[in-house]
Parts: structure tokens; C-alpha cells; sequence
């Protein structure tokens, strides 16, 4: 029947689906960034194309890494864990499976329609008003998928887990409707106001929450050892529920904004660092005498690199959002080197975790290539170490030139080999991805052949 | 949610007063009325339209490197913006990343034609620029696009010139020179001509050997503009130098507190700080052909403006 290969309600489906589509999606999303990377470098790169011009590149790069790949990658993840923390299916595999196809329609839409600069103009918010109907209904029916799985469950207590993904399916669909104004005009500062309340909580009530459910679900699986406190770890919870959501306004403290909505998000931003370091002792310490594991276990490493990205990316978080140090790193690279570090070398890395995790339980193959797993990993670590390092130098020369009142051409010249070293770790960075999506369809869709042996002659040819 | 009704409920308090807090309370407490200082989007031109050219200015994704707002410690970003001045901004174009100049006074900076020219090859206007070039605008998408930049930050009038730091209003406090006086501007002269001329020029226009080899041409102080400049500020910028440009730093192994201290001494600056004061002039001087331009100065020294009495020696046509 085509609706049951369309609208599969096979075991697994969905999640293998989402977890799939990530991958494709963080393909092209990561390229497109690489591509900006470039044409920092070379600015004449590309010449009267449009659609590969700088800005439009960036657009699709943030949606695309955000909407398509995190996302996605999280919604496949939560589809196998709630089930396997619940001891029950997924309430819904066809429900699921169509939330997969509209998600992905919705990434068709906003490759179509983001590098052609329809946006609204709304940084991280630059879908256009169908898309974002599309993507609230999308979370709509993927949160009632999870709470449905949850109230069928077979294991009375909930798991700390469950915990992040309930609350984060709870209020990230509302902080999604509020932070898109798409059908409201608001005065200027206003817009600003709730745009940065969605542009952190987007981070900060979803790619977080989640992010670091996954962790709690993957380092006691993957390390076969149980979880360190079950206290500490609904501290993090109230901790990350309280704090992280008034934060936004940090992102303008410079701006004619009201001062108390600033004093909030201050003051939010360094209470932070209660739930990080209550989450990161759970989880160094649930990893207490197996960190010898990290060398074999590749999920493992995956995880536990992400969780030391966590701790450095947070304790940079709540300084940079104190006056004194905003005042001078505001408004440069550095700020860009901090956002990769949570995007891509925390939640990046514990989503790859969970698929290299997930994909062979839900379909049964093995990983095609140990091998290319280990260098997934290595060029996803040094190319990220690289950019961090790259942006973080260039921000620091760009945060003199701006306290010194130097013009823009002058600094402007002293970062260029920080763009180059950027592209560098760019293409590193896009070579492990594409890696990752090659092993993933070797170990899906290429049937597993007896092993020959090539005749030496073969090899040479 | 069997036993988890309090978790349930903790949750969903906690999320709503959170969005009441930083959501709903700024909407209804923070209400700017218009300062008059922003742009409003009247069209009062028929042949361009500024409105569509900040439509163009938001798809071609400009906010992702140029800000829209000038933060009390940016320098030479003209005047601060205030809340009024951005009730008409819908969507916002406050920006998070400076990759590139601030736009928040940018109307009126350059003439239409270098922006237009600018847009379509950033390099030839600006040498090491990496803005992408935006050739492939038609030329409506331009036309609108510039208007919309000459109207950046026009209704906002100039209050307050830049000013010296609060240190140097003390170092005008230890002065020991009058600086209106002819006699420390004759002073003065001597130590522009052995120490500036190379760079400013012998009569000040800026226009000496080296400025030839200067990316950053060095200042001409005939221009009216230097008028505004008061004696802490020239004190300030010969002491400091000027960033991002080869002015060196006078005051350099000094400091403020020892007047004998530095490349040059205190005094001596102030001596320079009286001569520049008379170079000004109410007019630009121009000239209508190339062969009226000095092109290679011819060594003599300058006239001063409040000269009474002919100085013995030096000076004069």
C-alpha cells in the first residue's frame, strides 16, 4: 500500500525517518555556511548570484542547522528515547511519520524561499508566515506525540529525561508563536524585546533542554553505569526552567531598552550557572572511573566531548552577559565563536552521539565503517577547535578596535587570516559531516556484502 | 500526569510568569513616544522610496554585519539614539554582529552615486572591504536601497560634539600657556614645522611629503570643521594621537601629571595646540584647475591669521 511506505507505521519509523532527513538537512545547511565562510575570505567569490550571496547563505545556514538538523535530529532522538524510557511505543509511528514529511516540506520551503532573501527580516525567526504555521503545527503534533507515548507508559516514575523533553515540548511551541510576530507589528525596541526572547530561548528552552535530556539518556546507557544523583538533576532541571528564559534582553544591553528588563536578564544570565554546574557534576561524575571508555566507545566520545564543550560554553555564557565584559565583546566574532560552541560543539555533538546510538537499534544494521566514525570525530573536533580559536582572536581584535575607535578598514585587515583559518575549519568541519551522512547511508540503504578480497591488481587500478 | 501534578503545574507557573515578566510587561509598561529623531517612512519623494528600499535592505540580509544602533562608547558613530527613535522600525534592524560600519547615521555621509558605486563594487570604494558585492540589484532595487540610506540617523541633529576624556579637562586645569596669545602661537609654529609639516603640510592642509604614502590621509586644519575643536581636544589628540591612523603619540613615555614629560612636554604641546587654533579657515579654499594646485610645496613659512606685529625674522608673501 502506498500509505503504509509514505505513512509508515512500522516500529522505529518515524524516528529513523527525522534522524535521516537531520542528516541531509545538515549537509546542506553546514555547506551553506561554509560557503559564507568563504566568501568572508574571498568576497568576490560569487558574482552577481543572488541566491549564493553572503547574507542569503547565512540565512539558510542558521535554518537550516536549527530547523533542519537540530530539530529534526531531536525529534527523531526523543522518538526512540521516550519510547525506551517509557517501556512502550511511540503513540502515533504515522503521526509521526507525517510531522516528518511536513518538516521536511517546510526545509524544501525555506531552501526555496531564504536564499532568495524572502524573509521576514527577523534574526533566527526568517521563515516566512506559511512556514512558520507549518512548523508550530509540526510541534504541535510532535509534542502531542510524546505527552500521548508518556501517558501510556508502563513505567510508573518518570526519568529525569522525560522531565527536559515534557517541559521543552511544553514551552517551546509557545515560545515559538510568541517569537515569530509574524502577524503583529510592534514599534521597534518592542520587536527587539520579544525577538531576542525568542532568538535565546530558542537555545535556551529547546536545544538545551533537549540537548541535555539526550545527555542524561545516553552517558548512563552508553557508560552501563547509573546516574550519579537523581537530586542533582532536578535542581538542573528547576534551575534551567527558571533561569534560562528571561535572558534574551542581554543581547541588547547597549540598546534604549528599559534598564529593569536589562537588571532581569543580567542577573538571570549569572544565576545560570547553578543548573549548568549542577547538570555537569551529574554528569562528570555519573562518568567517575569510565573515562577510559571514551577511547573505544565512539557514542561515548561524541557525548562526553559534547559535555565538556557545555561546561566551557557556559561558563563563558553568564560572564559575556555581565555590563562590563558586554560592553567590550558586544557586537564581534566572539559572540559568533560562542554560539557555535553551543550549536555545534555541544548539541551537535550529542546529537551525532544519539544517532550513531540510535540508527543501528532502530534498524538493526550495523555501522558501516568504524573507521569513518573516528574520523567524523576528528575533524569534527579539531575543525571546531579551529573556529572556536579563529573567531574568538578575531573577536577579541575587532572588540579593541571598536573600544579604541578604530575605523572598521583598519581592523578590518588585521582579522582576514582568522576568516581564512575559519574556512579551513569549515571545510573540516563539512568533510566530518559528509562523512557521517556517508557511513549513514552505507549502513542503511547498501545491503552488506560478503567480504572479497581484491586482487592486489584491482587495489591498484 | 499520575503523581506529577505538581511537577505539571510548577512548570507551567514558572513558564508563564517568566513570559509575563520580560514578554507582557515590557509591551505594556514600555511604550516610547516617537522622538522625532527617527525616520517615520513618509514618502516625500515620488522617484524613490525609502519604505521599499528598507524592504530591499532586509531581503538582501544587510542587519547580519551593519548595526542600526550607536552605543554611548562607539566613537566617531555621530549622535547616541534614544527609545523614541524607533517606533516606525518594524522589523527591528538593531543587528547583533558589527562586521562591518554602524549605519545608525550613515544618511548623508557619502554622496548618492559613491553608495550606488559602493554597493555594486565595494573594493574599488573601499580597498579591503569584504562586503559581497550587490551587482545584481536592478537599478530601481538601488535607487530605493541608497534613498533609504541617506535617510539613515537625517533627523537626528548633532548636539554634542565628540569630547575630550574627563582626564585632559584637568590637564586643561595645569595649563601654563594662553593659547589665544600670538606670541605661544608664533611659539607654536616652529614646533608644527619641525614636527607636523611632513605629514599636515607647512600651512596646515595636510598636504606634506608623506601624506603621499599615508593610506589614511593626515588632517587639514584649514577646514572650518576644526573650529569646534576646544583646547582640551587638541591637547588630547596631540597627546594620543588619533587611532586607526599614523599620527603618533605625543605624549608618548609621559604623562598627565608631569608636565615635562613625554615626546613633547606639556608646554610645548600647548605652544602647538595656539598655532593650530589659527589655521582655520571659514571656507574650504578650492581651486577650478589642476595646474592652480600646489603640487609640490614651496618651503616658506605660513601666515598667521592674528599676526599684529611682523615678527623679525621668517613668515610672510
Amino acid at each position: 500500500m502506498l500509505i503504509d511506505s509514505i505513512l509508515s507505521d512500522k516500529e522505529g519509523s518515524a524516528s529513523r525517518n527525522f534522524l535521516v532527513s537531520a542528516l541531509f538537512w545538515s549537509v546542506l545547511g553546514m555547506g551553506a555556511g561554509l560557503g559564507g565562510a568563504l566568501e568572508f575570505s574571498i568576497p568576490d567569490l560569487v558574482h552577481n548570484v543572488p541566491q549564493l550571496s553572503m547574507p542569503h547563505l547565512r540565512m539558510f545556514h542558521v535554518n537550516a542547522v536549527t530547523i533542519g538538523w537540530l530539530s529534526m535530529g531531536y525529534v527523531g532522538s526523543m522518538f526512540y528515547m521516550v519510547p525506551a524510557l517509557t517501556k512502550t511505543k511511540l503513540w502515533s509511528e504515522r503521526l509521526g511519520n507525517l510531522v516528518m514529511w511536513a518538516w521536511n516540506l517546510v526545509m524544501v520551503g525555506a531552501f526555496c524561499t531564504l536564499l532568495n532573501g524572502n524573509t521576514e527580516g527577523r534574526e533566527y525567526a526568517e521563515l516566512g508566515a506559511v512556514l512558520d504555521v507549518m512548523v508550530m503545527f509540526a510541534l504541535i503534533a510532535v509534542s502531542l506525540n510524546i505527552y500521548m507515548t508518556v501517558v501510556n507508559r508502563k513505567v510508573k516514575k518518570l526519568y529525569v529525561s522525560l522531565w527536559y523533553f515534557l517541559g521543552s515540548l511544553f514551552w517551546f511551541p509557545l515560545v515559538y508563536i510568541i517569537g515569530q510576530r509574524t502577524f503583529v507589528q510592534l514599534p521597534g525596541l518592542n520587536d527587539a524585546i520579544i525577538g531576542w526572547f525568542y532568538g535565546h530561548n530558542i537555545l535556551g528552552m529547546w536545544f538545551t533542554t533537549i540537548g541535555v535530556g539526550m545527555m542524561y539518556y545516553l552517558l548512563p546507557r552508553l557508560t552501563n553505569a547509573p546516574l550519579y544523583s537523581h537530586g542533582l538533576s532536578m535542581l538542573g532541571f528547576w534551575g534551567i526552567a527558571l533561569f534560562y528564559a528571561p535572558t534574551g534582553t542581554h543581547h541588547i544591553l547597549q540598546s534604549p531598552v528599559p534598564e529593569w528588563l536589562k537588571a532581569i536578564a543580567v542577573i538571570s544570565s549569572i544565576f545560570l550557572l547553578v543548573p549548568v554546574l549542577t547538570v555537569l557534576t551529574n554528569f562528570f561524575m555519573t562518568m567517575k572511573g569510565k573515562w577510559g571508555m571514551v577511547v573505544t566507545d565512539l557514542p561515548l566520545r561524541f557525548a562526553v566531548t559534547s559535555s565538556v564543550f557545555y561546561l566551557i560554553t557556559c561558563t563563558q555564557g553568564p560572564f559575556q552577559a555581565t555590563r562590563w565584559i558586554n560592553w567590550y565583546l558586544h557586537f564581534t566574532q566572539w559572540v559568533v565563536g560562542h554560539a557555535h560552541l553551543a550549536l555545534l560543539g555541544t548539541f551537535s555533538f550529542i546529537l551525532s552521539s544519539a544517532v550513531y546510538y540510535g540508527l543501528p537499534r532502530l534498524t538493526g544494521r550495523q555501522w558501516y565503517s568504524q573507521g569513518l566514525i573516528r574520523a567524523h570525530w576528528w575533524l569534527k573536533f579539531l575543525g571546531f577547535t579551529l573556529m572556536m580559536v579563529s573567531l574568538t582572536i578575531a573577536g577579541l581584535i575587532q572588540a579593541a578596535g571598536w573600544a579604541f575607535g578604530i575605523p572598521v578598514d583598519q581592523w578590518g585587515l588585521q582579522i582576514r587570516p582568522y576568516w581564512a583559518l575559519r574556512s579551513i575549519s569549515g571545510v573540516m568541519i563539512v568533510l566530518g559531516q559528509l562523512i557521517f551522512a556517508y557511513n549513514a547511508f552505507k549502513s542503511l540503504y547498501v545491503p552488506a556484502k560478503v567480504e572479497v578480497k581484491a586482487k592486489p591488481a584491482e587495489v591498484k587500478a | 500526569m499520575n503523581g506529577y501534578r505538581l511537577g505539571a503545574i510548577g512548570i507551567v507557573i514558572t513558564f508563564f510568569t517568566i513570559v509575563t515578566a520580560t514578554v507582557l510587561l515590557p509591551m505594556v509598561l514600555f511604550n516610547p513616544k516617537p522622538s522625532g529623531h527617527g525616520n517615520n517612512y513618509v514618502v516625500a519623494n515620488i522617484e524613490v522610496d525609502p519604505a521599499r528600499g528598507r524592504r530591499i535592505y532586509i531581503r538582501e540580509g544587510c542587519f547580519y554585519c551593519h548595526t542600526q544602533f550607536t552605543r554611548p562608547q562607539d566613537r566617531g558613530y555621530g549622535p547616541l539614539v534614544k527609545a523614541g527613535d524607533y517606533v516606525f522600525e518594524t522589523p527591528h534592524q538593531l543587528g547583533t554582529a558589527r562586521t562591518a560600519p554602524d549605519l545608525t547615521n550613515e544618511g548623508g555621509k557619502y554622496p548618492s552615486e559613491w553608495q550606488k558605486a559602493h554597493l555594486v563594487n565595494p573594493r574599488a570604494m573601499k580597498p579591503g572591504s569584504i562586503m559581497p558585492s550587490f551587482s545584481f540589484l536592478s537599478n530601481r532595487d538601488m535607487n530605493d536601497l541608497v534613498s533609504y540610506i541617506q535617510t539613515l540617523g537625517n533627523e537626528r541633529p548633532v548636539q554634542a560634539y565628540v569630547q575630550a576624556p574627563d582626564e585632559y579637562k584637568i590637564a586643561l586645569s595645569m595649563k601654563t600657556v594662553d593659547t589665544n596669545s600670538d606670541a605661544a602661537a608664533n611659539a607654536g609654529r616652529g614646533i608644527y614645522t619641525q614636527n607636523c609639516s611632513g605629514c599636515h603640510g607647512l600651512q596646515g592642509t595636510g598636504n606634506g611629503p608623506n601624506s603621499i604614502s599615508i593610506e589614511k590621509k593626515p588632517a587639514n586644519f584649514t577646514r572650518p570643521f576644526y573650529k569646534q575643536y576646544d583646547d582640551a581636544f587638541w591637547f588630547y589628540r596631540i597627546t594620543e594621537g588619533v587611532p586607526g591612523t599614523r599620527m603618533p603619540r605625543w605624549g608618548d613615555g609621559g604623562s598627565l601629571w608631569d608636565p615635562r614629560s613625554g615626546l613633547l612636554t606639556h608646554e610645548q604641546r600647548w605652544y602647538l595646540v595656539a598655532y593650530l587654533k589659527t589655521l582655520q579657515k571659514d571656507a574650504e579654499v578650492t581651486v577650478n584647475k589642476l595646474d592652480q594646485l600646489d603640487k609640490v610645496q614651496q618651503t616658506k613659512l605660513p601666515v598667521l591669521t592674528r599676526q599684529r606685529f611682523e615678527p623679525a625674522t621668517g613668515g610672510g608673501d
